[in-house]
């Protein structure tokens, strides 16, 4: 083994990585070239000098800095997590109220229209139709009493847009029951 | 991570707890993602001043290497409840120090001259052949005794970057190789060569101040 072969293999033969025939050829070497065991020592010197220093201390202030900086990474963490938590509760609870307000006016309408159609009523009123004289129903107006019927007013003239009188009759008049609340 | 765990940042700096002291990292580990929030001081206590020796020993700064650990601490807590626990702790701790520490020598070499000194001694460094010169000047034994300390922190620093990660954490921080490898994400031969080579250019540099 020449010189640059030591070096070489320096690192493994230090940490004892040779193979044992690799190794008795180092130490052959070493024992035998007066550079590298300069270098050798040199090394081990230098190495030995290197792990005898002090270690570095830390500084009096290093504990709570690191407590402040922490303490601010947790504080930017939690906005983070309460603005999240926040808005899915802001929707979650306008979604709620929302759908709740949504079916009460879709009750109320349906109740509305139910109670607007239906055949019967506690409450009889009066339906005229065409010139008679309103009589008591006791049912509520439904969609079939709007009918049109002909009606022929005594003596009543009506101009037409051009204002060529005409004929009352064959007027239409839309027959609306007369409807008013209360017994 | 609870809200709980914010408790443990008012226990940082104190001793740690009792229950905590005995535990394996792994352990310490788990307690502090199960909410044992104290955990995070042990880790604390446990890593401070090993991770300011090896970034104060590969940037050369006392202060911006207080900074950098703290900056570790905070990078710990901030992932640790994506840490792969089948790892070593210590591994990843060093590992995020490592490359804050290149990231910083990095930043300082951002000068030209400096960016262009940096690259000739690497280049020199990986290239010079492995011969040991014997020098006739011996300086003062007392200068060399007296400033042994100074002499030794100087050899490290003259380095190059990529040696000088390697060596610290072999020489001074007793990593092993597998480790190393795993630290610095570079693979077992590159390991070895890198600390061959870091091995002789410290003994080149300091051997003429020495017996």
């Amino acid at each position: 083994m020449n010189c640059c072969e030591f070096r070489e293999k320096y690192s493994d033969f230090t940490d004892g990585l040779l193979a044992p025939r690799e190794g008795l050829e180092a130490n052959a070497h070493l024992s035998g070239c007066a550079a590298c065991r300069r270098f050798d020592a040199a090394l081990r010197t230098g190495l030995d000098a290197l792990r005898s220093l002090p270690s570095v201390g830390l500084s009096h202030g290093f504990g709570p800095s690191l407590r402040r900086r922490l303490r601010g990474e947790f504080a930017i963490r939690l906005p983070v997590m309460a603005r999240w938590s926040g808005a899915v509760g802001t929707l979650l609870l306008v979604a709620t109220v929302g759908f709740i307000g949504w079916d009460l006016l879709e009750s109320r309408a349906s109740h509305r229209e139910r109670a607007a159609w239906s055949t019967t009523t506690d409450n009889p009123v009066p339906v005229a139709v065409g010139d008679q004289v309103p009589t008591y129903s006791n049912r509520r107006p439904s969609p079939a009493d709007l009918r049109f019927t002909t009606f022929h007013p005594l003596n009543s003239i009506l101009e037409t847009e051009a204002g060529r009188p005409t004929a009352a009759g064959d007027r239409p008049r839309l027959d609306v029951p007369a409807v008013w609340g209360g017994p | 991570m609870t809200l709980a765990v914010r408790e443990g940042v008012r226990g940082l700096g104190h001793a740690p707890s009792a229950p905590f002291a005995d535990l394996e990292d792994a352990q310490v580990v788990q307690a502090f993602l199960d909410g044992r929030d104290r955990a995070f001081d042990e880790l604390v206590t446990r890593y401070q001043t090993r991770l300011l020796n090896f970034i104060y020993r590969t940037v050369g700064d006392r202060e911006r290497a207080e900074d950098l650990v703290q900056e570790v601490f905070i990078r710990i807590y901030r992932h640790l409840h994506r840490f792969d626990q089948t790892k070593k702790f210590s591994t990843w701790a060093y590992t995020i120090a490592s490359n804050l520490a290149k990231n910083e020598l990095r930043n300082r070499s951002r000068n030209p001259l400096v960016l262009f000194q940096t690259i000739k001694r690497n280049w020199d460094a990986d290239h010079r052949p492995l011969q040991f010169e014997d020098s006739s000047s011996r300086p003062d034994d007392l200068f060399r005794k007296r400033h042994l300390r100074e002499l030794v922190e100087q050899s490290v620093s003259q380095l190059p970057e990529h040696h000088r990660v390697v060596f610290v954490l072999r020489e001074l921080e007793g990593k092993t190789y597998e480790e190393i490898a795993e630290i610095t994400g570079c693979n077992l031969g590159t390991v070895k060569s890198r600390l061959n080579r870091a091995r002789n250019n410290f003994a080149a540099i300091i051997a003429p101040h020495l017996d």
